[in-house]
């Protein structure tokens, strides 16, 4: 049930996103822009939290946890179709994967500056312009 | 542990710290200009020791907090180290060049710490291996060049708002493309559990050999094929192209025709022969109809041109989309015919932006309708001019001769008849537009002075005219004695086709 949900909100933020970024006002495609950036942060970070047989968190014991500390593969074998770390045969664990939210930190600090950037960026264009109207903007007969 | 072994990470290192340094220095022009000259003769030198290094003794890998394929790589193959040579040389000469070119309030308070970040961003998507690192190296790169396209030249031949247009454009396109890019990277990681390029590959390749390769890894490749598509300007996504190069200062002009478009070329070998080989069967027509259509529109719309700039760059159109129609090919010849095509194109392309800075501060103007005569009052211009579009039309004794007949050859015998008939009836094209515009300019009656004003009299200075004549002279080389590059880019091929060879480089690392 939760997993639906989730995946609903990513499916209207997206397209909320590029609803926006099809306007013709220069502020609402930035905005578009914006809900488009969280958009994918939100399905990255989905795409980390499941129940399964991998285990991508290492403790210094070499598990994840008390109980799965024995039971942890580390090398790959490719002949018997084992993709390291993953759990041994028979134990299961519920975990989410911190790498994802390590992306998301990342993706988020890089679509900060780009949102700076690019309101600084609109803001001179009206300046320019007197306008936001995206239509206006065919100087350069692009 | 010598410095040789640090290499591939000084190459990404060295040009982050002098952004930060630039920046604190800003107040003193004549350091600032030393160290920023110094520092990229520093990295080209250093990108010929990692090339001379990886001929001679294999892939090196470097990892970074040395965590195995589990941290981030810097892979340093044929491929990587003959692009980084390519970008640093070719940034250096554009470094020199804006020293002349550039407005000097500008230069010092943005310039110089953009042009580093911008080297750091290229060298770094170059060696990266981890392939998140590659989305935020792309993110770097896209960044910088739109700082840098703002960037005021002496004189303002370019109005500000044309700027402000040109780089809202290219923005919001590649922040489109970056957010696609980041879709395939995690849908990337959700199917494999991994980041690294050569994990990857092998799982990958694990699943397509046991037949559990699921369907959406085609549509993960697809998807990637949009983000490089874009950075390379091919066909469907060219459209920022043609308004961005012309608006840029004519160094950056020269950096992003000549560098940052075949980023997406680079981008395109890297991951479809390394991660989605199993793919290729599908997208190998994909990419070579594509090729075909951008080197039709390029071409095509490139004779219409009245603007010198605005025909240089959908000349890059036509010509990224020959580098593609060789990658789509896809044999060792194929590939290797891409590669020499990338790299003359790259120096005649950067030279003829570069050139067109100077006839442009000549004659006040970017319409070559009001120019002409002008091999009178500027022929250091008209003969460099000339050496340029000979070369991009592939004439004779200059590089892109060699490139276009090795294409062109690969072609016929691996029997795509179909397409190169189209491209060679558009590489006629080349010839057309390039010396349509050289006869415009250079030839015919000196322009109506009462109406447009006298040319301006002040030759060109010596800071403006070396880096073209040293990209002239190597135009020329690699036309007269082209055979160490065909073999480089032979081997690098190799290299390419044999992912073998990068995943026993990159995955021998163990997690100490």
């Amino acid at each position: 049930m939760n997993n639906t949900l989730l995946s609903l909100t990513i499916a209207i933020l997206f397209g909320i996103g590029t609803f926006l970024v099809l306007r013709r006002d220069i502020v609402r495609m930035i905005i578009g822009l914006g809900v488009l950036s969280h958009a994918v942060n939100l399905l990255i970070v989905s795409t980390g939290a499941f129940s399964g047989t991998k285990a991508p968190i290492i403790t210094d014991n070499g598990g994840h946890g008390l109980s799965e500390a024995s039971s942890s593969v580390f090398a790959d074998s490719l002949s018997d179709g084992i993709f390291a770390p993953v759990l041994e045969a028979g134990h299961q664990v519920d975990f989410v994967d911190p790498l994802v939210q390590a992306l998301v930190l990342t993706a988020i600090v890089i679509s900060l500056a780009m949102t700076a950037f690019i309101l600084i960026l609109a803001y001179r264009i009206y300046e320019e312009y007197g306008t936001t109207d995206i239509k206006e903007l065919r100087r350069l007969r692009g | 542990m010598s410095i040789i072994t640090h290499l591939p990470i000084i190459m990404v290192a060295i040009p982050i710290l002098m952004s930060a340094v630039m920046v604190l220095l800003r107040k003193e022009p004549g350091i600032q200009k030393v160290l920023a000259v110094s520092v990229s003769f520093l990295l080209s030198i250093f990108s010929v020791f990692l090339l001379l290094q990886v001929w001679s003794g294999g892939i090196q890998v470097y990892e970074v907090g040395e965590w195995g394929k589990y941290g981030i790589v810097l892979v340093a193959d044929l491929l990587s180290s003959g692009m980084l040579v390519l970008t640093s040389c070719v940034s250096f000469l554009a470094l020199i060049y804006s020293l002349d070119y550039i407005e000097k309030r500008s230069l010092s308070a943005s310039y110089y710490p953009l042009f580093s970040l911008l080297m750091a961003g290229l060298n770094g998507s170059f060696l990266t291996g981890d392939i998140f690192n590659l989305f935020v190296f792309f993110e770097i790169l896209l960044l910088s060049s739109c700082g840098l396209v703002i960037a005021n030249e002496q004189g303002g031949v370019t109005k500000s708002s044309d700027k402000m247009e040109a780089t809202f454009k290219y923005l919001v396109l590649n922040m489109l493309s970056a957010f696609v890019m980041l879709l395939a990277v995690a849908s990337l990681y959700a199917t494999t559990g991994t980041l690294n390029m050569a994990d990857i590959s092998v799982r990958l390749s694990e699943m397509s050999s046991s037949g559990t390769l699921p369907w959406h890894v085609f549509a993960i490749a697809l998807m990637f094929i949009v983000v490089f598509g874009n950075k390379a300007a091919i066909f469907p996504l060219h459209y920022w192209l043609p308004d961005v190069h012309p608006t840029a200062p004519s160094p950056i002009s020269a950096m992003l025709s000549g560098v940052l478009i075949k980023v997406g070329a680079y981008g395109m070998l890297r991951v479809f022969f390394l991660i989605f080989t199993d793919t290729l069967y599908i997208f190998k027509p994909l990419i070579i109809y594509l090729a075909l259509a951008t080197i039709i529109v390029g071409a095509t719309s490139a004779v219409a041109q009245t603007d010198v700039k605005r025909l240089l760059a959908y000349s890059s159109v036509s010509q990224i989309g020959y580098v593609f129609l060789g990658i789509g090919f896809g044999s060792v010849y194929g590939i290797a015919a891409a590669l020499v095509y990338l790299v003359n194109h790259a120096i005649a392309k950067s030279m003829l932006f570069l050139t067109s800075g100077g006839i442009i501060h000549h004659a006040g103007t970017r319409d070559m309708r009001k120019m002409g005569g002008m091999v009178d009052s500027a022929p250091f211009m008209s003969l460099m001019f000339l050496t340029g579009a000979m070369s991009i039309a592939g004439l004779p004794p200059l590089g892109g001769f060699i490139a276009k007949f090795q294409l062109f050859d690969v072609g016929i015998s691996e029997k795509y008849y179909f397409e190169i008939a189209i491209a060679l009836l558009f590489a006629i094209f080349t010839l057309f537009y390039m010396f349509r515009a050289m006869l415009l300019m250079f030839w015919g009656e000196k322009r109506d002075v009462s109406e447009y004003g006298d040319y301006s009299t002040h030759g060109t200075s010596s800071l403006i005219s070396l880096p073209i004549i040293v990209l002239a002279i190597a135009v020329v080389i690699f036309g007269i004695y082209a055979e160490p590059l065909i073999s480089l880019a032979t081997a690098t091929a190799d290299q390419i086709l044999n992912p073998q060879y990068y995943i026993d480089a990159v995955m021998t690392g163990v997690v100490r």
